[in-house]
């Protein structure tokens, strides 16, 4: 059930009239947890039990780390992290199609299960809450309000990765008369029209950068479809964040912002506080601070900065390619901490935009390892960049329709942002009207989130 | 609280009213402009769609052509008769586009079946969509699409029947291209030298056969043809189990159309697929073949 079908539609109507309900009101939190839990087995239902395993598995810990945190939170994160691992790279040895097996069914079972939708990110939230509540000396939270936290259903699939410190004070009784509703629809609306207007239709684009077909393209056309899809995963995972904010808010949670803006940042460490910006704060709270961050010297900075960014590409998954997505990012961060010192002597407004150009430029281009996570085929897509094309039947495609199709990422990132006036602030309802209709009119074909994937 | 909500609710209600309104200023532009405007397509699947519109918003050709994506090279501005519709589709299965055809209650005189490709199965999705008569237009066409599209067939309006007799007269006159495409032909051999799904493949033949005694029960010829491969694609396993299946299902010589062409003139973009000038070669051989079969007023444009 993806946020764009009708089942999801009809699903969150029904689960929102039923919460406001006075008699509802004392099973709140219960009740989302049960529209979480639904939600979650209507596409997996044998992946269930995993997710009760890993819930309660980390509820267990999370109470033996609040009496002897030195022992018990390492055990818990441990727990999770072989979770996330066995299920995310355990097909790098398994064939799931192999009909031979270990020879005991059950294990054979479990070693066939498909990759749990979310693993990446409920593991993560997992991880969070054991880390948080245990910091504090405070008793241990009810386990529905544990569920809720990391099962809510607008954040369960794809994020964003909130902090358990920022969600548990919000799991309180919700009053139908404190819902923003403006703040909801404007963010729902946004996420679906950048969902259905602009990503779902690049995407029909950017199908063409797929092996084998990007062999049929033009020079010029590979370049372009490099920047469309840099648009495209953008709208799709802004798309479906907007779109998780606002269910969130309409259910009276506030969820954390994931992006601002990325790709007008000057510097790639400005880029990483600007894309999936609850990812970046995760990896630079529980990983990157605890192994030291730039506390012990330039080299082990450096350092620190590989192996965050190293095992944040393999977070997105098993294949070299993600890893090597990783560590170029690294790369790039360690040699802009090194020339940094020299590069702001000429801050200029000028100087600004071409910072911003080189740093969209290699951002872009390292998204083509994400496109193609087959990492001899993602270099060759590379290669195909720089050398003329000798195809002799080129794919066709309408430049028009890529622009205007791209304009509402481009606008959004170029225009400057406005102090809205009465006039602006009087056209608002008309223009998400229009964002509306336009959704509707012009959507692409349904495909999934990108980062449904992961 | 309360003055908050009401601004709320304002705020909500303009926002529903102008996606109203624009929904319903697209319906009646939809109503003016019709669903005849070819919307430009971005990918394969686009391009299917419009020429099977075409097919059921214009009236019944004399020659339908059905295959994969060696006839969908076979542009209709090749053929010198007249109203002929290619319906092939790259990547999909000669059963769709004949199961289509077969559906409608109009037919045309004769339909061509590429055999090359039978492995495939039928596109269940495109059948159902095309096959009814009254089809359903959407309320509402797409307004970047539309627009785009009206801007492109301004800007690259079809040729005219002169235009598309020089653009065949200027292709036929060029040189065949020698083409080093030696890497998409090892490519396409290991792709086609596997052993085929003969049970697909068997399933297909008699499907053709089922749907062919039906479209001939009700007045049209069905003929089958084979798109030439390159020599070596043609030493492909696959290749010759696929050709040995149909051949044995359909022995009868008159059940194939007669196609005299040269291949020493052909010339193929990966082995597999002909470039322009052999596609159009490929055409006017068709072409030739068609003349015994269609009243001489189809053949002239």
């Amino acid at each position: 059930m993806t946020f764009t079908s009708w089942q999801f539609g009809i699903f969150v109507g029904l689960v929102f009239v039923t919460y406001y309900l006075p008699l509802v009101r004392s099973f709140q939190v219960q009740w989302l947890v049960l529209a979480s839990l639904a939600f979650y087995g209507y596409g997996q239902p044998e992946l269930l039990p995993l997710l009760a395993v890993a819930v309660l598995g980390t509820y267990l810990f999370l109470i033996l780390a609040m009496r002897d945190r030195s022992v018990w939170l390492p055990v818990g994160i441990v727990f999770n992290l072989l979770l996330l691992a066995f299920f995310k790279y355990k097909f790098l040895f398994v064939d799931p199609a192999s009909s031979s097996g270990v020879g005991v069914a059950s294990i054979d079972f479990v070693l066939r299960l498909p990759l749990p939708i979310g693993i990446s990110f409920f593991v993560f939230h997992n991880i969070s809450l054991l880390v948080d509540l245990t910091r504090r000396k405070a008793s241990p939270p009810a386990l529905g309000d544990v569920f809720l936290y990391i099962i809510f259903f607008p954040q369960l699939v794809s994020g964003p990765i909130t902090r358990a410190e920022m969600f548990m004070p919000q799991i309180e009784p919700k009053s139908f008369a404190d819902i923003r509703f403006v703040e909801a629809a404007k963010w729902i609306l946004t996420g679906f029209f950048f969902k259905l207007y602009v990503a779902n239709n690049l995407n029909e684009m950017t199908a063409h950068m797929a092996f084998p077909l990007f062999e049929t393209l033009q020079t010029q056309d590979r370049w372009l479809l490099v920047v469309l899809y840099s648009y495209q995963i953008y709208a799709d995972f802004f798309g479906y964040s907007s779109i998780a904010l606002g269910l969130a808010l309409l259910f009276g949670y506030r969820l954390p912002l994931n992006f601002n803006l990325p790709y007008v940042a000057a510097s790639f460490s400005d880029f990483w506080t600007r894309w999936h910006m609850s990812l970046s704060a995760w990896l630079r709270t529980y990983l990157y601070i605890p192994l030291g961050g730039n506390r012990s010297g330039l080299g082990r900075t450096y350092l620190n900065l590989m192996i965050v960014m190293g095992l944040g590409g393999l977070w997105h998954g098993a294949g070299l390619s993600y890893l090597a997505w990783g560590i170029l990012h690294g790369l790039l961060l360690v040699m802009e901490r090194a020339i940094t010192p020299r590069a702001n002597l000429a801050d200029s407004t000028l100087f600004r935009w071409i910072k911003s150009g080189i740093v969209f430029f290699c951002v872009t281009m390292l998204w083509v390892l994400f496109k193609l996570p087959n990492f001899d085929q993602a270099l060759e897509y590379l290669w195909g960049m720089f050398v003329p094309s000798t195809t002799p039947n080129p794919t066709k495609l309408f430049y028009n329709l890529a622009l205007l199709y791209s304009l509402p990422v481009i606008l959004q990132h170029l225009l400057p942002r406005p102090s809205w006036g009465p006039l602006q602030r009087r056209a608002e309802p008309y223009l998400y009207g229009a964002m509306a209709a336009l959704t509707y009119l012009e959507a692409g074909p349904e495909t999934s989130f990108i980062y449904f994937q992961f | 609280m309360r003055q908050q909500r009401i601004i709320e609710a304002r705020w909500l209600v303009r926002c529903a009213a102008s996606a109203g309104l624009l929904l319903c200023a697209a319906g009646l532009a939809t109503a003016w402009i019709g669903n005849g405007v070819q919307l430009p397509s971005t990918s394969t699947r686009d391009g299917s769609l419009i020429t099977l519109n075409r097919y059921v918003n214009e009236p019944v050709p004399d020659v339908v052509l059905v295959g994969s994506s060696l006839t969908f090279r076979l542009k209709e501005e090749y053929f010198a008769t007249s109203k002929v519709r290619n319906l092939a589709l790259a990547g999909g299965s000669p059963l769709t586009g004949l199961e289509i055809v077969a559906n409608r209650s109009r037919i045309p005189r004769i339909v061509l079946v590429e055999t090359n490709v039978l492995s495939r199965s039928v596109d269940i999705g495109l059948v159902e969509m095309y096959s009814k008569d009254d089809n359903a237009y959407p309320w509402f066409a797409r307004p970047i699409r539309t627009a785009v599209a009206l801007y492109e067939n301004w800007m690259h309006a079809p040729p005219t029947l002169e235009q598309a007799a020089m653009r065949r007269a200027r292709l036929f006159d060029q040189h065949s291209e020698p083409f080093d495409n030696r890497t998409y032909v090892d490519r396409a051999f290991q792709q086609f030298d596997v052993d085929e799904q003969s049970s697909a493949v068997r399933e297909n033949a008699e499907r053709i056969r089922r749907l062919t005694r039906l479209l001939e029960q009700r007045g049209a010829r069905v003929l089958l043809l084979e798109v030439p491969f390159m020599d070596r694609i043609e030493e492909a396993r696959s290749v010759k189990a696929t050709r040995a299946i149909v051949h044995a299902a359909f022995p009868e010589q008159e059940r194939w159309l007669p196609i005299a062409v040269d291949r020493h003139g052909l010339r193929w973009a990966d082995g597999v697929h002909l470039d322009d000038r052999s596609a159009l070669i490929m055409s006017q051989a068709i072409d030739d073949a068609l003349k015994a079969l269609l009243p001489p007023t189809s053949m002239t444009r």
